[in-house]
């Protein structure tokens, strides 16, 4: 009895889950302006800064054990801050990607495909960093490699600009800001 | 008109299948089939295990029992073909996207494992009940089967949702048709092998009605075109493309 109540609830919210991904599939193709307008800027340099393990290690040889773990979560929690934004404007770029897909022209559809791929490395990569983020939070002191997540995000920041002036020469798209 | 043989009934039995097997034909009348070849079968092989149990059903020289073990065999063999059918479908969601494609497989073959021992921990603890050992042994195994297609599909879904994986039009409507049928069945079958609701004919109405709402979403995704959206140009706001390259080729080689 009571597990066939949990099966009839897990039924319902997962009929939930596979309506609203239908509505919210259908809302996003009658509406796909101004997607480059939700792309949020990102200081790539200020991320490299904060991802850096010399920093990490100046940090942990000029403060007291107590001191780093304080000033190493409030890093920890501004990384984690970046790559959310990253996982978010990689998103938007696969809408972007495909709705450059079906375009008529070799090179545009060949780089809106890889456009998608970078952009799908990246929620990959920023899905692991955050795990090992939020891990590194519990733990201060151990080691953190997000490397990956800059290094796709520089890629993906080619293949978007490379869409961009394919599609659009005159004006260019900006995922990195200065 | 909610009773069994009612004609609501034998429509909802039969009108299903003959829809199944109109968009077989439709399907390979467009060239589709060649996409989706495990689906194509799986639509035949659906459409004439309906015919053929619908017909055991009426014939009056079938026994219940008989009956039952037909829908035994053919339960077993329509969920293999709806695993492979599932293969498939992750195979079309995943096989543009190296990037995810690895990761995605294996993620969903891990969903599976779990929910095949959880489907395998439901059937142990389902309440035994006063009916023919055949026929609780379909309730518990078609739970059992519906636990692990709906996970499984559910899974398929969640990949592509919180990876922003691109669905293709008639992948994602299959999918899309799958899924609300299992989950209904799903809750059916487990309030059935339960002891919560037995023997009533709303079950198989439900199941039924479902199954056809799933048929008439398949027609819709494979044969209706999708909108097409105005391919202008994306607005690409400010700056310039030529001093992003150049800072970035800074940051690449610092």
């Amino acid at each position: 009895m009571t597990i066939a109540i949990v099966l009839v609830i897990a039924a319902a919210l997962a009929l939930v889950f596979i309506l609203g991904v239908t509505l919210s599939r259908s809302l996003q193709i009658s509406a796909p302006a101004s997607l480059a307008s939700q792309i949020r800027p990102m200081d790539v340099q200020a991320f490299r800064n904060l991802v850096d393990p010399a920093e990490d290690e100046y940090l942990r040889r000029r403060l007291s054990a107590h001191e780093f773990r304080v000033v190493r979560r409030k890093r920890l929690r501004a990384m984690a801050a970046y790559v959310r934004i990253a996982g978010n404007n990689a998103a938007v770029l696969v809408r972007m990607g495909q709705a450059a897909l079906p375009a008529a022209d070799a090179p545009t559809a060949e780089a809106a495909r890889r456009l998608i791929d970078n952009a799908l490395l990246l929620r990959r990569n920023a899905a692991f960093a955050l795990l090992r983020i939020y891990f590194a939070l519990a733990w201060p002191n151990s080691g953190l490699a997000a490397a990956p997540v800059l290094h796709s995000y520089e890629q993906l920041d080619s293949s978007a600009m490379l869409l961009g002036r394919l599609r659009n020469p005159a004006a260019p798209v900006r995922i990195s800001a200065s | 008109m909610l009773q069994a043989h009612s004609f609501l009934w034998h429509y909802l039995w039969i009108g299903p299948n003959v829809l199944s097997l109109a968009l077989a034909w439709s399907i390979r009348r467009r060239g589709v089939h060649k996409q989706y070849p495990v689906f194509f079968a799986y639509l035949i092989f659906a459409s004439l295990e309906g015919f053929v149990l619908y017909g055991l059903d009426l014939f009056p020289a079938v026994s219940p029992t008989s009956w039952w073990y037909a829908f035994w065999a053919g339960t077993i063999a329509e969920g293999l073909f709806k695993f492979a059918v599932v293969a498939a479908l992750l195979h079309h969601l995943l096989h543009s996207w190296p990037a995810i494609a690895r990761l995605g497989r294996n993620l969903v073959s891990g969903a599976g494992v779990v929910l095949v021992l959880l489907a395998a921990a439901a059937a142990a603890f389902a309440t035994p009940d006063n009916v023919p050992p055949v026929v609780g042994g379909v309730h518990v195994l078609s739970q059992t089967l519906y636990l692990t297609e709906a996970g499984v599909i559910l899974a398929i879904f969640l990949l592509a949702a919180v990876f922003q994986i691109p669905w293709d039009r008639a992948t994602f409507g299959i999918a899309l048709g799958f899924g609300l049928v299992w989950s209904e069945h799903l809750a059916v079958w487990a309030l059935v092998t339960g002891g919560v609701v037995r023997n009533r004919a709303w079950e198989d109405l439900a199941n039924m009605a479902t199954y056809h709402a799933c048929v008439l979403i398949w027609f819709y995704y494979l044969l209706v075109p999708g909108r097409v959206v105005a391919k202008s140009a994306v607005p690409l706001p400010e700056n310039n493309l030529d001093v992003w390259n150049r800072e970035l080729e800074r940051l690449v080689h610092q």
